[in-house]
Order: structure tokens, then C-alpha cells, then sequence
């Protein structure tokens, strides 16, 4: 169990996250979603001890995550936002070290290591250094990088960000399918699709604050499960309601054209946190 | 044991750039052999030997300390501030203490792989000095405090324009003034005064005194090892501590 207490952090007297506290159970799948600047990838760059808390602290089991608390960190890896691959190493070189560095037996980072490149599709690039590699295929990398160790709390940083349709369905297909062996996830990301599908709860932070938790039907919920765009001469604006019946009573009155759906996560993203997606 | 992955990962950047990182550690000291060793002190004599015995062990000395702080300081510098790897590593549960010492160990490798072809090149044009196993533990002592340094000064610049600055008014100096192509003593009191208490003059002059056949100063080497213990220190606590490393 992941236990965030507290927690503050500053850039030069500037507070960015400000009293953040909650929990994430073992097994979760667990999203942080906010605007640009909201303090998501300073949250998670302070649980990989990327950063230190002004105040506050961190526990994973019970124990504090500190930058020399070794047995802790072994169960943590991280899928930063930024690549952060050596350039001059090639794609099993990349692998090899990522093996090295979390102390795994040889045999069983081989063996891991292959099996997670050919899910990827990255087998027949191994021998490529990492500065030939395109950026989907970098961040495939990183995202396999992270599992080799088979953690227990893995951090993604907006982890498919530039991945087209179908890698990113197979990245959602092989994080879900380590979710529900047991691993825990922490997700930022800007695709409200995919945090609907991945996540079970969902915290909103918005400029350092921390709004709400709560799984995303509940958020969809409360702000009503159907909704109405309504085209109008300064722009589209959504309506939303409780259910169906009440938002065709609704429809009925209007003289401009509307279409009628669900709602969803990105509705509650702009709705609560007062912006669009960046 | 995080040292000998830290190691790995020296081999591995060494074997895909062996070429140019041998033609870089061989340009610089191979023109100050010529434009010093042949071109002005042909004839000189330096403390009863040659000008040419004198230079070696000074060279030898500044090619262990810019191989070394190159290959930790400009490489660590471009791993944490442009490719992030270092964010990597960092997240990991590598323990630090033993992080640096790897770095220190692989850089001063480095430090003698560059140490060596100039000595094998002078070896070659039958330079008069005398080399034993000491020699050589000079000059991985010498890279040692020199790759501390380099871990130390990538960890503390904010930009990659710094690492450049600190070569430049730390290293680049030392190049020239520290026993290396003219004794400390033909320097004015205060700057030998000065001069005295920096690294690179106690590896010159341990690895000069070996060379002539003296016997190597303890103090010397008791300065290198409070040097590198000194740099390392730093740089863990850099590491440790920095809340926005």
C-alpha cells in the first residue's frame, strides 16, 4: 500500500503541491489527472524520489521511500514523462542495464527481457541504438524497461503520449493484464479515454490542490450520465443530466442543433477543473 | 553490486566509442610532447635530467586527469541534464555510495587506458624514464580523485555550459601550472604556495620521482586519497540531499 502523507512541495519558495494525502491500495490502478502545471509529474517524480518533499513523506508497505532505501526502491520503476534513455546504448544494452541496476539473475532478465520486447514488437530493432529508434519506439521501451523488474508499484508518466492507435491499445492490453496479476499503477495522462478503461479511482489535482478521489462512473456520475451538445452561434455547449429521459424533456425546447451522448471523463476534466485539455 | 553494473555500463560506452575516445586522449598530450619536449626543451635540463624525463610524468599526469574528469564529468553531466538517463538510474535501487565509486573506478580506467598509449608512445621514441607497478597505481589514484571530481562538478552545474566552465577555470589551469611542464619551484612564493596544495602537482611529482628512481612521496599519496575521498563525499551528499537533483 502506497500512503502519500502530507505532502508539500516547492520550486524556489513557489508551493506546487500543497497538503496532498491519499492512498493507493496494492492491486490498484490508480490515475492523477489535471491540467498542465497541476502537479502530477512533480507527484510522481517525488514518489521515484526524482525529488525530495519540502514536508511531508511517503511510504510503500509501511516504509519511507528515500533516495538510499534500496529494498523499497526495488519494487518501484518509473515511466517518465521525458525519454530518459542513454542514447549510445542500443535496445538489449538498455534492457541489460535496467536488469543490472535491479539486481535481477542473468538468465531471468534474458528471458524477461526478450519476452517483453517481442510483446512490444521491439525484437527485431534490439540491436538499434536508442538514438535510432522513432519516438513510439521509445517509449515502448521505457514502458518495458520499467516492467523487466517485475515491481510492485509502477509510475507512467503519460507513458503512451505519441503512440499511434494500435501500440497504444497493446501498452493498455499488457499494463491491464499485469493490473489484474497484482501490480499496482499510478497513471497521469492526458488521454481521458484511457484513464476511463485503466482506471479504478481517478484523484483530481488542480494547481497543486488535491479536488477529489473517487472511481471515474462516480465522477461521471455526479455530474450526470448524459449529456447534450447544443450548437450555437458562439460555440458548442454541453448540458448534462441525469439520465436520458430528462435530457430529451430538455432537447425537446431547443432550436439549435444538438447531438446526444454519454458522458465521460473529459467532461468531468473540463467541467471540474474549469479548462480544456491542453 | 552496483559498482561492477556502473562498470558494465563504462564498458559499454568505451566499446562503442573506442575509436574516438583513443584519438581524444592521444591529440593533446602528443602536441605539448612536441611543442614542449621537442620543440623547446630539446637541450634543457631540468634537476640533473633530461627536459624530455622531466615532461613525461608530467603529461602522463594531466592525461590521467582529463581522461578521467572527461569521462565521469562530461558523461554523467549530459546523462542527468540532456538525455535524463541519469533520472533512471536515480529511481533505482542502486545504492549511491556505490553508484559514485563505480563511476570513480571506471573513470579512472579511462584515466590510465589514456595514461598508457602516451606512455607507450613515448616508450616507443625511447623516453628515459623508469616505470613499475607503483607508477601505475599513481596513476589510478591520480584518475580516482579526478573522476570523484568530475561526479562532484556534473552533479552541482545547472547547465551543460557549466561542466565546460569548470574545465575551464579548474582543470585547464591545472594543466599548465601544476608540476607538469615546469617545476613548482621556479614559480613565484604565493602561487607556489598555492599551487602546492592542488592534486595534480602531488600525481606529477609521485609519478616524476618513480620515474627518476627516488623513492615516492607518503604525503603526496596521503593528499591524493584525502582529494578523492573528499570529492566523493560531495558529491554523495549532492546526491543524497539535493530536494531537485
Amino acid at each position: 500500500m502506497l500512503e502519500i502523507i502530507a505532502i508539500e512541495k516547492k520550486f524556489d519558495n513557489k508551493k506546487v503541491l500543497d497538503n496532498i494525502n491519499f492512498i493507493v491500495n496494492k492491486g490498484e490502478f490508480f490515475g492523477l489527472l489535471g491540467s498542465n502545471g497541476a502537479g502530477k509529474t512533480t507527484m510522481i517524480k517525488l514518489i521515484s524520489t526524482l525529488l525530495l518533499p519540502s514536508d511531508g513523506k511517503i511510504l510503500l508497505d509501511g516504509k519511507e521511500i528515500t533516495r538510499n532505501n534500496v529494498q523499497i526502491k526495488k519494487k518501484i520503476t518509473t515511466v517518465t514523462q521525458e525519454y530518459t534513455l542513454r542514447g549510445d546504448m542500443d535496445v538489449d544494452e538498455i534492457m541489460e542495464y535496467q536488469g543490472r541496476l535491479y539486481q535481477m539473475p542473468r538468465e531471468q532478465r534474458k528471458k524477461d527481457s526478450k519476452n517483453l520486447l517481442e510483446f512490444c514488437g521491439l525484437m527485431e530493432h534490439r540491436k538499434k541504438r536508442v538514438r535510432e529508434l522513432s519516438g513510439g519506439m521509445k517509449r515502448k521501451l521505457m514502458l518495458c524497461r520499467a516492467l523487466l523488474p517485475k515491481p510492485e508499484l509502477v509510475l507512467l508518466d503519460e507513458p503512451t503520449v505519441g503512440l499511434d492507435p494500435f501500440s497504444r491499445r497493446q501498452i493498455w492490453d499488457l499494463i491491464s493484464g499485469l493490473n489484474q496479476q497484482g501490480m499496482t499503477f499510478i497513471l497521469t495522462t492526458h488521454y481521458m479515454e484511457e484513464a476511463q478503461m485503466l482506471c479504478q479511482r481517478i484523484a483530481l489535482i488542480d494547481q497543486g490542490q488535491l479536488l477529489e478521489i473517487a472511481p471515474p462512473q462516480e465522477l461521471i456520475n455526479q455530474l450526470g450520465n448524459i449529456a447534450i451538445n447544443v450548437v450555437t452561434p458562439v460555440g458548442i455547449q454541453q448540458k448534462y443530466f441525469k439520465n436520458r429521459e430528462r435530457a430529451l424533456a430538455y432537447a425537446k425546447n431547443l432550436s439549435d442543433p444538438f447531438t446526444l451522448r454519454e458522458t465521460n471523463l473529459e467532461d468531468v476534466f473540463i467541467k471540474r477543473l474549469g479548462k480544456g485539455l491542453d | 553490486m552496483a559498482i561492477l553494473t556502473v562498470l558494465w555500463e563504462k564498458w559499454i560506452e568505451f566499446k562503442h566509442e573506442w575509436q574516438k575516445i583513443t584519438v581524444t586522449a592521444m591529440i593533446s598530450p602528443i602536441l605539448y610532447l612536441l611543442t614542449f619536449g621537442l620543440g623547446l626543451g630539446m637541450d634543457k635540463m631540468v634537476d640533473d635530467h633530461t627536459y624530455m624525463a622531466f615532461l613525461i610524468p608530467g603529461i602522463i599526469a594531466l592525461t590521467t586527469m582529463n581522461a578521467s574528469f572527461n569521462a565521469i564529468g562530461m558523461s554523467l553531466n549530459v546523462q542527468r541534464l540532456y538525455e535524463k538517463s541519469f533520472d533512471n538510474v536515480l529511481a533505482s535501487p542502486t545504492p549511491l555510495g556505490q553508484y559514485i565509486i563505480g563511476q570513480m573506478v571506471g573513470g579512472s580506467l579511462r584515466g590510465m587506458y589514456a595514461g598508457s598509449l602516451i606512455l607507450g608512445i613515448t616508450f616507443i621514441f625511447g623516453a628515459p624514464i623508469q616505470v613499475n607497478l607503483l607508477f601505475f597505481l599513481v596513476m589510478l589514484l591520480n584518475g580516482m580523485a579526478f573522476s570523484a571530481l568530475g561526479v562532484m562538478a556534473a552533479i552541482v552545474s545547472k547547465t551543460h555550459a557549466d561542466i565546460s566552465r569548470f574545465s575551464t577555470f579548474v582543470i585547464l589551469p591545472m594543466t599548465f601550472i601544476c608540476n607538469t611542464f615546469f617545476p613548482v619551484a621556479n614559480m613565484p612564493p604565493l602561487l607556489k604556495g598555492a599551487v602546492q596544495i592542488l592534486p595534480l602537482t602531488h600525481s606529477s611529482g609521485l609519478l616524476r620521482q618513480i620515474s627518476y628512481g627516488e623513492p615516492a612521496s607518503l604525503t603526496s599519496f596521503c593528499i591524493l586519497i584525502v582529494y578523492t575521498i573528499f570529492f566523493m563525499v560531495i558529491a554523495l551528499i549532492k546526491i543524497n540531499k539535493s530536494k531537485n537533483l
